[in-house]
């Protein structure tokens, strides 16, 4: 009814949609607007798709991720949204509303890691191309460590061990892990998430998090959340957790004032390997992996995260989807796999080979192999597998309250058993 | 008073020729229509629907009435809310007649005072925001400095990161960029007030602090009240300082019912605008409610005490 | 009264000071925040992250430049001001009309009417702004600049008429009767009489809704996606990056933003607050 008044009501004022489609042009809205190296990437890709195809061209709108989602999400509402955007697996509300092109038989999948296609997998169709993907890792700023003197090594602390690292070093007047939560859902909870998945292991904790089997009355969960306390009351994070920005902690990690532990998804080289008047560490900063805290009677202790990051998906109301697809095929190919490795120092779903990285990165590729030798991964990090009010209850508690010290335990077996 | 004079003047026109009358007032009207009357019609017509792109809007009834009823997000935005909308307006408007006494008391400078004092309020909350959250950064905001400086150190805090703060420092945010304003409208209401009165009250050799109760401040009520009210207003959309600084977090301490509206249309995973809406219709008749209550109560107690 | 003020000095004195007291702690709170991000505009990010309240030496003007040119500044300046001054003029043109009907002539509903649209300024936002994107998209006025005008009009219209009707009200009915003598048709004497006499009163409603439009988010933030369609406040936080937060450059571009609206203070700063308070006082 509304419609019929108010189309009626438009051509009355005379001001009809009138858009105008550009025969050729396909426009993408991407995140990473202050990364560089991945702008650079991706506009290399669009001027060689350019010139191997005349007469098309590539327009690309550079956001910040909060603004670029708020912008998406309107315009895609409003039927508006460009051919190509920037996607993460977690939004799968983009399949179940039919937003996204289904691109199982438009991709390249010969080129793509099978793991990639998994996660963008959805009903029967795979939706994403994985541009980025990452581990989350503890990475360690060696020499702060020493200072502090604690060694944190690769294969990680198990039980009090790490608690006792902790506890010295912010004795020793540092603060032990950098980290904030000033504009990201997912950093604060790293830690818990680490420590809930190794000691559940992969699928408990999927179950869990899903609200499946697995409630978080769980007694595990509690021993779990019971450690990841015990480490924050140690003194882990710095006072001004909450209002640190993502960018902020990494800098809050190698520079100023300093940290000796980060965790992170390892797309931290793409801002820390920047120049440092750039917010990059400094030149020969001593960078360690480690697989950081294992809690006592852990099910799966070599347990990892791998979550597809930064994706590239087509609109489904797209006038050119093919073309669109044709584009990130273009990407898709063993030499640009490469290339994003050598350029963004982050892994990528494209097949590559980091062993054939060579020059001043290849140690940093090396030091990321061991630290996930022998790995058994998740996929997704937790805001990543979770919707609605779980999602939202467990950004502001396990992500925020809970690290910030401001709740205990059973504050958040409460919350989180009430969200579900 | 303007009011009544115009009403006087319209009873003896009689020239009312309706061609004219309709030309003038179409176009307000049809931008009224358009984008604020549809608009009102359309959010109430969603909220008994689930809205979703690429699918008719379906009929779900109340459903989205009983979910919000037991939504403690919600619940707790409303109180946030409230409570700010309780607590700004007797902050602004206490310390603005203060304010406006030291001016009316003629104090040096009082131009300068009064530049100073109003100019916060012409700035957008945006920039508001973002000066706010550096005020407030723990490691180097000036809040924090000053309180290094002085040596209570101790006291030195997350000011937008701690639950219990969170919102005390967003509502000194507010009162900061209103007060002034109130000091103006009061300032101005105490210079109309008539001398005599004032006079009568000097004769009868009054202190100053019983000037300013029984002869003062009785005399500008109104517009006390109709600065409390107008507050109260204000406060109930609160959206883009919140937005800005701390987008409801930590722990929903800081959530209004507008930042939880925006984030449940346009933020969340969801993508229905049914839902929202509904928050919205609720919220709607709890301000008119609020704006209601507020001017019955001052409508009662003056009929009292005439 | 004098003898009596030297007699009782002292608490006299005490009182004198503890209220200069309060008023030199309101200042630095009222004031002092503006000061501290305008002594930052001019400095770079080093240099405040060196001392955050160091004076600013050198002066950086340089950094306004940069600003402007590198950050898009100039675009979302420009639509801003486009964006803010079609909105004022179409309200007020409007607005007058509306404002000029309902104080010169009586109709039917005229009442029911003005409660409609003057009602509208207790309403909350949230209430229209669901509805409002949804039909913005259906008009095809979605990120759309003229579409934003005509909600800035719509969300002004309201307390626009009721200053204007105010003002329209008190001019002597006698004007208009010798004006329709002289053959004057209705709109001959709205333009020609009504609107110049109560130019005092029109100038105050486009200062009034220039600043109030000029700093407006929420629809803004709503009803524009694409970075070349922003307004300032939008562009402004378009500064706050996820990478170094350049706090140096931030503060100029918030002075960018500020700096208009506190010109059109200094000028017209009798009229601003005419405007401000006329909701307030009855």
């Amino acid at each position: 009814m509304f419609r019929r008044i108010t189309a009626g009501m438009a051509v009355a004022i005379g001001l009809s949609a009138g858009t105008t489609a550009h025969a050729q042009e396909l426009t993408l809205w991407s995140h990473w607007a202050d990364q560089a190296s991945k702008v650079e990437f991706v506009e290399s890709a669009a001027k060689a798709f350019e010139e191997a195809n005349p007469g098309v061209t590539i327009k690309i709108n550079w956001y910040q991720k909060e603004p670029l989602y708020a912008a998406l999400k309107t315009a895609l509402t409003a039927g508006q949204g460009p051919d190509i955007f920037y996607a993460e697996t977690s939004q799968t509300e983009y399949m179940e509303n039919d937003l996204v092109m289904d691109l199982s038989d438009k991709l390249n999948w010969d080129n793509i890691e099978p793991w990639a296609t998994d996660v963008w997998g959805y009903g029967d169709g795979v939706y994403g191309f994985p541009l980025e993907a990452w581990t989350v890792e503890t990475y360690v700023n060696s020499a702060l460590a020493k200072k502090a003197g604690v060694e944190i090594p690769v294969e990680g602390l198990e039980g009090a061990a790490f608690v006792d690292a902790v506890k010295k070093i912010a004795e020793a007047g540092i603060t032990p892990m950098a980290q904030g939560v000033g504009d990201r859902p997912y950093p604060g909870a790293f830690l818990t998430h680490d420590i809930l998945l190794k000691k559940l292991g992969a699928d408990d904790y999927a179950s869990l998090l899903k609200g499946k089997g697995v409630k978080w009355t769980d007694p595990r969960v509690r021993e779990a959340l019971e450690y990841a306390k015990e480490i924050i009351d140690a003194g882990a994070f710095p006072p001004s957790f909450s209002s640190i920005k993502l960018g902020e902690a990494h800098r809050y990690f190698h520079t100023s004032p300093g940290a000796v532990m980060l965790q992170m998804g390892s797309f931290y080289p793409s801002r820390a390997f920047a120049s440092p008047d750039e917010g990059g560490q400094a030149d020969g900063f001593e960078l360690a992996i480690s697989h950081g805290p294992i809690p006592e009677g852990a099910a799966c202790a070599k347990c990892k995260t791998i979550a597809v990051g930064g994706s590239y998906v087509v609109n489904a109301a797209s006038d050119h989807g093919d073309l669109a697809a044709a584009f990130l095929n273009s990407m898709a190919t063993p030499e640009m796999g490469n290339k994003w490795l050598e350029a963004n120092l982050v892994q990528t779903g494209i097949k590559a080979d980091p062993s054939a990285i060579e020059g001043e990165h290849a140690a940093y590729f090396q030091k990321l192999a061991a630290a996930n030798e022998g790995a058994t991964y998740t996929y997704g990090i937790p805001v990543q597998q979770m919707q609605g009010a779980p999602r939202e209850t467990f950004t502001q508690t396990v992500n925020q309250a809970f690290p910030a010290g401001l709740i205990g335990v059973d504050e958040v077996i409460n919350l989180m058993n009430g969200a579900y | 008073m303007s009011k009544t004079a115009a009403s006087a003047l319209k009873e003896r026109d009689h020239a009312n020729p309706v061609g004219a009358i309709t030309t003038f007032i179409l176009p307000a009207l049809l931008v009224y229509a358009a984008f604020t009357a549809l608009p009102v019609l359309r959010t109430f017509y969603n909220s008994t629907h689930l809205i979703v792109p690429n699918k008719p809007s379906e009929w779900v009834g109340f459903t989205h009435y009983t979910a919000l009823w037991s939504d403690q997000i919600f619940w707790k935005a409303v109180w946030n809310t409230l409570t700010w909308a309780a607590v700004a307006p007797v902050l602004e408007v206490v310390i603005a007649t203060l304010l406006a006494l030291c001016l009316y008391a003629k104090v040096p400078f009082s131009r300068v005072l009064r530049v100073a004092w109003f100019t916060p309020v012409l700035m957008s909350y945006v920039v508001v925001g973002i000066l706010w959250m550096w005020i407030y950064n723990y490691e180097w905001g000036a809040l924090n400095t000053m309180l290094r400086a002085i040596g209570l150190g101790a006291l030195a805090q997350p000011w937008l990161g701690h639950p219990d703060t969170a919102l005390a420092s967003l509502i000194a945010v507010t009162t900061w960029m209103w007060t002034g304003f109130n000091m103006v409208v009061i300032l101005a209401a105490m210079s109309s007030l008539p001398s005599e009165v004032l006079e009568a009250a000097e004769l009868d050799n009054c202190g100053w602090f019983a000037k300013l109760w029984y002869v003062i401040l009785p005399l500008i009520r109104p517009t006390l009240l109709n600065l409390v009210v107008l507050s109260f207003i204000g406060k109930m959309k609160v959206f883009d300082l919140v937005w800005v600084t701390t987008q409801g977090n930590p722990l929903w301490s800081t959530e209004t019912v507008s930042t939880y509206v925006y984030k449940r249309a346009f933020q969340w995973s969801t993508f229905d605008l049914g839902y929202p809406s509904t928050i919205a219709v609720i919220w709607f008749v709890i301000v008119l409610a609020g704006v209601l209550g507020l001017t019955f109560l001052f409508r009662q107690k003056d009929r009292l005490e005439y | 009264m004098a003898a009596q003020t030297r007699t009782r000095f002292s608490p006299a004195g005490l009182r004198m000071a503890a209220l200069m007291l309060f008023i030199a702690l309101y200042t630095a709170y009222s004031a002092g925040p503006f000061v501290w991000v305008a002594s930052m505009s001019l400095r770079t990010t080093s240099e405040i992250a060196a001392n955050p309240y160091a004076l600013p030496w050198p002066l950086h003007f340089d950094k306004f430049a940069s600003a402007w040119l590198d950050s898009n500044y100039d675009t979302y300046f420009f639509n801003s001001v486009v964006i803010v001054l079609s909105a004022v003029a179409l309200l007020t043109v409007i607005g007058g009309m509306a404002a000029h009907c309902f104080a010169r002539y009586t109709f039917r509903f005229k009442g029911l009417l003005y409660f409609l649209i003057f009602s509208t300024i207790i309403f909350p936002p949230q209430v229209t702004v669901i509805g409002l994107f949804q039909i913005m998209v259906e008009y095809g006025l979605y990120n759309n600049r003229l579409g934003l005008v005509l909600v800035y009009v719509s969300i002004q219209l309201p307390v626009t008429i009721y200053i204007l009707e105010a003002f329209f009200a008190r001019i002597p009915k006698d004007l208009f009767e010798a004006a329709r003598m002289d053959g004057y048709s209705e709109w001959a004497i709205f333009w020609k009489i009504s609107l110049p006499v109560a130019l005092p009163a029109i100038s105050t409603t486009v200062i009034l809704n220039t600043i109030l439009l000029w700093n407006e988010f929420l629809y803004a933030v709503v009803l524009i996606t694409e970075d070349d369609k922003r307004t300032l406040p939008l562009g402004v936080l378009r500064f706050l990056g996820d990478q170094l937060e350049d706090v140096g450059m931030i503060a100029t571009g918030l002075m960018i933003a500020i700096v208009p609206v506190v010109l059109i203070y200094v000028f017209f700063s009798e009229r601003l607050i005419q405007g401000m308070t006329a909701g307030a006082v009855k």
